[in-house]
C-alpha cells in the first residue's frame, strides 16, 4: 500500500471531466499510489465552485470507494454558507476531512470565521488539512497555534513547511499531539530531519498528485525512500498512519458503528448540540486543562 | 571517471561525446549532523556524474561567520581544483569591509558572490547592499541570490535590482521555489539581460516550462548538494529535460557565467 495524503482532482490540462478522470486514476497507478486523499483545486480560488466541486469529488472518489478519500471545502468567509455545506458534504457526501488554504482563500488562520470550521470539524470527527509553508496566512506555526485552540479536532499540515519553513514544521509538529505533518515539497534534508525530530506517528506523505504530473509523484516518492531508512518507518509513513486517520480505507475499514446499512460511513461523533458559535462573537469552551503544556486555562 | 548512475556518464564510457556537468550550487559540510561534508559531496557527485561543483558556504558561514566560510571554500578548492569551485559570501551590512572583503575573496579565486537576503537580513533592493553589488559587478563577480517563500526572497524583488544595477549580472537561486513559481513565467518573459537562473530545488517537472519561457542561455542546472541527492535530481530534471540535448543548461550556461575554461 502506498497512501498518498495530499492529491488534487485537477489535471493540468484543465478541469476534469469522466474520460480525464479514467486518464488521472491511469496516472495514479502508473506511479505506485494505491491510496490517496484527493482534495479540491477549483472550490480554492473560487468560492463559487464550490457546492459543484465538492460533488464533483464525492462522485469521483465512488469510482474506487475506500482507496479514494474525499476531501472537500467550504467558504470560511460566510459562516453559515461554511455550516451548510460542511454538513453537507458530511452527512451527505460522505466527505472525510475538510482542505482549507489558507491564501489562496485569503482566510487568516486566526480568524473567528476559521475557528467554527474547525469546530464543526472536532464535532464531526473528520481532520482538517491546510495548505503551509507560506506567509502570511499559512505558516506552520499558525496553524499549530490554531491546533492548540482546538485540540480535540485533528489538523495536518499538508506541506510540513515545503521549501522553506520546514523547521517551523518541525516545531510545530512538536507544539501540538493533534497535529500530523504531510510530507509533501520539503527537501530530501527537510524529510529526513522532520522524520528524526517528530513523532513518527504522524506523519504522512503525499505528492500533490493532480496538481503536479506522475512523474512528480514518483519523484517525491523516492525522497521519502531516501529518507525513511530505519526498518519500517516508510511503511509507517505510507501505510499505518494514514490508516490511523481514515479507517475508512481498506485494511481497515470502518466500524459497524461508523456505517449506515448501505456501507456509507455516518457522523463518527454525532453529538446533538454543536459546539461552534456562528456570528461575530465566537466563544469556544475548552477542555479543563493545555493538552500540551498541562496547564489550567 | 567516476562510475555514475546517471546515463549520460555511462554513454561517455561508451565513447560518446561526453556531457559536461557543472553544478550551480552545492554545500560542503554545511550544519551539524548532515553528513561528513566533503567526502559525502564528492561521492555524491561521483555517483551523480557531476563533473564540477560550485561551492557556497553553509548557512551559518552565510550568517555570521563570512571569512571563515570564504576561506574554506578556497582552500577545499585548492585541495580538489578539478572538481570545486568556490564561492563566497559577505553580508552586505559590512560596508567598506564587506567590499574589502569581496575583493579578497575575488583575488583568491572565488567565482560567484553568495548572498541570502533571508539569512543575511536584508532587503536586495536596500541601499545598505548598493555598494557591495557595483563593487560585485566591476570585478565581473555574478551575483547569487537565494529566492524562495520568505518574505526577503521574491524573484519580483531581484528582478527589480537586476534593472537597477545593469553592470552586475545576477542569478536567481532556486527561481522562487516553491510558492513564488507562479511568478515565474512573467518573470522570465521580461527578465534583463543581466539575469541568470538557477534550477536547484525547482520541480523537475517544471523545467521544461521555465525553458520554453525564456531565454535557454541564461538556464543553470544545480543539485543543492547534500540537501538533495544529486543522482535522483539529475535523473529526474534528465527525464524532462534531455541532458544531451541541454548541454548548456547542465553546464556550459555556467561555464560561461564564470568564465571557466572549455575543457
Amino acid at each position: 500500500m502506498i497512501f498518498d495524503c495530499h492529491t488534487h482532482r485537477f489535471s493540468a490540462a484543465g478541469p476534469l471531466d469522466r474520460e480525464n478522470d479514467d486518464r488521472w486514476l491511469a496516472d495514479l497507478d502508473s506511479s505506485g499510489i494505491t491510496h490517496c486523499v484527493v482534495l479540491p483545486y477549483a472550490g480554492l480560488w473560487n468560492p463559487g465552485m464550490i457546492p459543484k466541486e465538492n460533488d464533483a469529488i464525492a462522485t469521483f472518489c465512488a469510482l474506487r470507494p475506500g482507496n479514494l478519500v474525499p476531501f472537500f471545502t467550504v467558504d470560511p468567509h460566510d459562516p453559515r454558507l461554511a455550516e451548510a455545506e460542511f454538513t453537507r458534504c458530511v452527512e451527505q457526501l460522505d466527505g472525510e476531512g475538510v482542505k482549507i488554504h489558507p491564501w489562496l482563500q485569503a482566510t487568516s488562520v486566526n480568524s473567528s470565521a476559521v475557528d467554527v470550521v474547525c469546530e464543526m470539524a472536532g464535532h464531526f470527527g473528520v481532520p482538517m488539512l491546510f495548505h503551509d509553508g507560506t506567509p502570511c496566512f499559512a505558516l506552520p506555526s499558525q496553524i499549530a497555534m490554531l491546533a492548540r485552540r482546538h485540540p480535540t479536532t485533528r489538523f495536518v499540515l499538508g506541506h510540513c513547511g515545503l521549501l522553506e519553513y520546514w523547521r517551523e514544521a518541525i516545531d510545530a509538529l512538536n507544539s501540538a499531539n493533534n497535529l500530523w505533518g504531510c510530507l509533501c515539497g520539503p527537501h530530501l534534508h527537510a524529510i529526513r530531519e522532520i522524520i528524526r525530530c517528530c513523532d513518527r506517528s504522524r506523519l504522512m506523505w503525499g505528492s500533490d498528485f493532480g496538481f503536479v504530473p506522475a512523474p512528480g509523484a514518483v519523484y517525491r516518492l523516492e525522497l521519502l525512500k531516501q529518507a525513511a531508512v530505519d526498518d519500517g518507518c516508510f511503511e509507517m509513513i505510507v501505510e499505518e498512519n494514514p490508516l490511523r486517520l481514515f479507517p475508512i480505507c481498506e485494511g481497515k475499514p470502518t466500524t459497524a458503528a461508523e456505517r449506515d446499512g448501505n456501507g456509507h460511513s455516518v457522523p463518527r461523533h454525532p453529538t446533538p448540540a454543536p459546539k461552534w458559535v456562528l456570528g461575530d462573537a465566537y466563544v469556544r469552551k475548552g477542555p479543563e486543562t493545555d493538552p500540551v503544556t498541562k496547564e489550567g486555562r | 571517471m567516476p562510475i555514475a548512475e546517471c546515463k549520460h556518464a555511462t554513454t561517455s564510457l561508451s565513447g560518446e561525446a561526453m556531457t559536461r556537468i557543472v553544478d550551480a550550487y552545492c554545500v560542503p559540510n554545511e550544519e551539524p549532523g548532515n553528513g561528513e561534508g566533503v567526502p559525502r559531496l564528492l561521492a555524491l557527485m561521483d555517483r551523480a556524474g557531476i563533473d564540477h561543483a560550485v561551492i557556497a558556504p553553509d548557512d551559518r558561514e552565510i550568517a555570521v561567520a563570512n571569512v571563515e566560510g570564504n576561506r574554506r571554500m578556497e582552500r577545499l578548492s585548492k585541495n580538489y581544483p578539478d572538481r570545486f569551485i568556490p564561492a563566497c559570501t559577505i553580508n552586505p551590512w559590512y560596508g567598506e569591509a564587506a567590499c574589502r572583503e569581496l575583493t579578497r575573496a575575488r583575488e583568491a579565486g572565488a567565482r560567484l558572490l553568495v548572498l541570502c537576503p533571508n539569512l543575511q537580513g536584508f532587503y536586495i533592493g536596500h541601499p545598505t547592499a548598493s555598494k557591495l553589488i557595483r563593487t560585485a559587478g566591476d570585478l565581473d563577480l555574478p551575483v547569487y541570490v537565494h529566492t524562495g517563500s520568505h518574505a526577503l526572497g521574491a524573484p519580483s524583488q531581484l528582478v527589480l535590482a537586476a534593472a537597477k544595477y545593469p553592470a552586475t549580472k545576477f542569478v536567481m537561486g532556486h527561481c522562487g521555489s516553491t510558492d513564488y513559481a507562479y511568478d515565474m513565467l512573467a518573470i522570465l518573459r521580461s527578465a534583463p539581460e543581466n539575469l541568470w537562473f538557477e534550477l536547484s530545488l525547482v520541480r523537475p517537472w517544471v523545467i521544461p516550462d521555465y525553458i520554453a519561457g525564456g531565454d535557454r542561455t541564461r538556464f543553470l542546472f544545480g543539485s543543492f548538494a547534500p540537501r538533495n541527492d544529486p543522482a535522483l535530481e539529475l535523473r529526474h530534471c534528465d527525464a524532462s529535460l534531455p541532458i544531451f540535448e541541454y548541454p548548456d543548461v547542465y553546464g556550459d550556461n555556467l561555464a560561461r557565467l564564470i568564465g571557466m575554461e572549455r575543457a
